[in-house]
């Protein structure tokens, strides 16, 4: 029978931890606070090692919060992060989204900086400000940056946030064995997409929506030991998804990856989901990365990574990039049925449309169709935001589906 | 065939390619196609400074991509190619051929037309048969959006 307009907004017949309201993916001011309260104390990856392999090596990164950001291989080959922003007037510093730079010199007033902050040039400086302003007053502002858990680069915009590996703790130990050979990216894109960014994060953090997937019904759900992939919670609202042996070649025109990854069961799949909005997917041959840029309530920008080994042949390597685009690519079987998913949530979420809950309510004993992964995130979300996931105005819904 | 007529025809061949892809009739694209024929997808990254395949088929694996599309969730959206042949350059047996593309998407509600995506189609063209031996796509355009199933 379908609902009359009391029902539809009547709370879920589950516990408040099972369900969410709607209005969490379209508020403009819950949006605001999550850039502040989420994703600024957060660490967050800004790129890989790979992509700074020499000194002078730059990278431009918007950190989610919305803080333009240069990554920076110095001359001591250490990895630092400053703000894309000059001290002068406020200029952009560097345009391109990577390159060298020995100087980084705003175009503006040409005043440059060194590849550790320094303010190495003031033109004109002693005329125009005498022994009031000089270089030393004018060095760029520095966030914290760590290199670390498969070289990737990270850094975070708050100078007293706990420390990167307090702020992952032990939800990266299942990928840790198969992230001792150095890696590299081979793929790299990004997709803007008409959704909210923890809408794109629940699909990573489910499983359920394999539905969603041929390819992954033929080689994974259909398969044996499907079931017994199960979910970790950790602290901070991480989590894991343990491995299952894919069986590619059910998929007609796949077959089985000759090309493994180091110490992983034939055929594996591990998957660690970061709070806010980062992933890891290792998936038999390929490391993909998703990183999260919010851009408002029903937009995010993604950047997607694709890693090989360092060490791969051309052949290896080619297999790897031939892996990675039948499910990951911008064409790509999966990647584009995912997208389309969050898509058309975004289109049913936005304001005015009359949505109410979203159920995280599927309890399978934290296996792959459990929706634990959901409710884990939302239990944090909530911890760190001040405002219940299911109830965000405390209008006392919990109360009402009592 | 003279020249013209072999530069006519490998236009046609070109935009018969184009047709038969906007309409989804892989079958007609297939018959523009050489057995050993090879496609491409390639762009380049200024972000991570490398060359990128976005993807990569024989024939077979073109048939087969062809083949498990109306198995996938797909945007039914319909693309909308327009290229504009630039150079033919005949060596011997084939023709280098290199068009410009630019791909447009129009949505199903509505009808609002956006474009997509700009690239080239880099062909190689066997002369005897007038059949592509091989089509690179270079994308200059590499954002997508939520993507898409069938290739440019």
């Amino acid at each position: 029978m379908s609902k009359n307009a009391a029902q539809w907004s009547a709370p879920p017949k589950f516990p408040a931890s099972h369900y969410v309201d709607s209005r969490i993916y379209t508020d403009q001011q819950i949006f605001d606070e999550e850039k502040e309260k989420l994703f600024r104390p957060a660490w967050v990856i800004a790129c890989h090692e790979s992509e700074l392999a020499a000194a002078y090596d730059y990278r431009l990164f918007t950190h989610p919060a919305g803080v333009p950001l240069i990554i920076v291989r110095g001359d001591d080959q250490k990895v630092r992060a400053f703000y894309n922003i000059c001290p002068h007037r406020g200029n952009t510093i560097l345009y391109d989204p990577a390159g060298n730079a020995k100087r980084m010199t705003c175009i503006f007033h040409q005043w440059a900086y060194d590849t550790r902050g320094n303010c190495v040039e003031i033109t004109r400086g002693e005329q125009g400000y005498q022994d009031r302003f000089c270089k030393e007053d004018a060095a760029l502002r520095e966030a914290r940056c760590e290199v670390a858990f498969g070289g990737f680069v990270w850094v975070n915009v708050t100078d007293d946030a706990p420390a990167l590996r307090e702020y992952v703790g032990g939800s990266l130990d299942i990928l840790e064995p198969y992230m001792e050979q150095p890696m590299e990216v081979f793929h790299f894109h990004k997709s803007l997409v008409r959704t909210n960014f923890k809408l794109w994060h629940d699909t990573n953090s489910e499983f359920y929506h394999d539905f969603l997937h041929y390819f992954n019904r033929i080689t994974g759900m259909m398969q044996p030991g499907y079931y017994e992939r199960k979910y970790t919670p950790f602290a901070n609202g991480h989590a894991t998804v343990g491995s299952m042996q894919i069986q590619y070649d059910k998929y007609e025109g796949s077959k089985e990856r000759a090309v493994g990854w180091p110490g992983m069961a034939r055929g594996g799949w591990y998957m660690v989901d970061l709070f806010p909005g980062m992933t890891y997917n290792l998936r038999t041959s390929v490391l993909r990365i998703d990183t999260s840029v919010p851009v408002g309530p029903n937009q995010v920008l993604i950047e997607f990574r694709g890693l090989g080994l360092k060490s791969d042949t051309a052949e290896e390597r080619a297999q790897r990039v031939f892996d990675h685009n039948m499910i990951w690519g911008p064409f790509g079987r999966n990647l584009h049925e995912d997208l389309l998913g969050v898509t058309g949530q975004g289109r049913a979420l936005r304001q005015g449309t009359d949505s109410r809950y979203l159920l995280h309510g599927r309890e399978e004993n934290s296996t792959i169709h459990d929706e634990v992964g959901m409710r884990h995130y939302y239990a944090e979300w909530s911890r760190r935001m001040g405002r219940p996931a299911y109830d965000p105005y405390r209008e006392g819904k919990e109360r009402a589906a009592a | 065939m003279s020249k013209s007529e072999q530069r006519q025809a490998i236009e046609e061949l070109v935009y018969r390619s184009c047709l038969a892809l906007d309409a989804r009739d892989y079958q007609a694209f297939l018959s523009l196609c050489e057995p050993d024929f090879r496609y491409t997808v390639t762009t380049h990254s200024p972000e991570i400074r490398r060359e990128m395949v976005w993807l990569d088929h024989d024939r077979k694996g073109m048939e087969t991509l062809f083949a498990n599309l109306p198995r996938h969730n797909s945007d039914h959206s319909p693309i909308t190619r327009h290229a504009t042949v630039y150079t033919v350059t005949a060596n011997g047996k084939a023709a280098e051929v290199i068009s410009a593309l630019q791909v447009f998407r129009t949505q199903l509600d509505g009808g609002a037309t956006e474009l997509f995506a700009v690239g080239r189609f880099h062909d190689t063209v066997r002369l005897d048969t007038v059949k592509l031996a091989k089509r690179v796509v270079r994308l200059e355009t590499r954002q997508l959006g939520y993507g898409h199933h069938i290739p440019f």
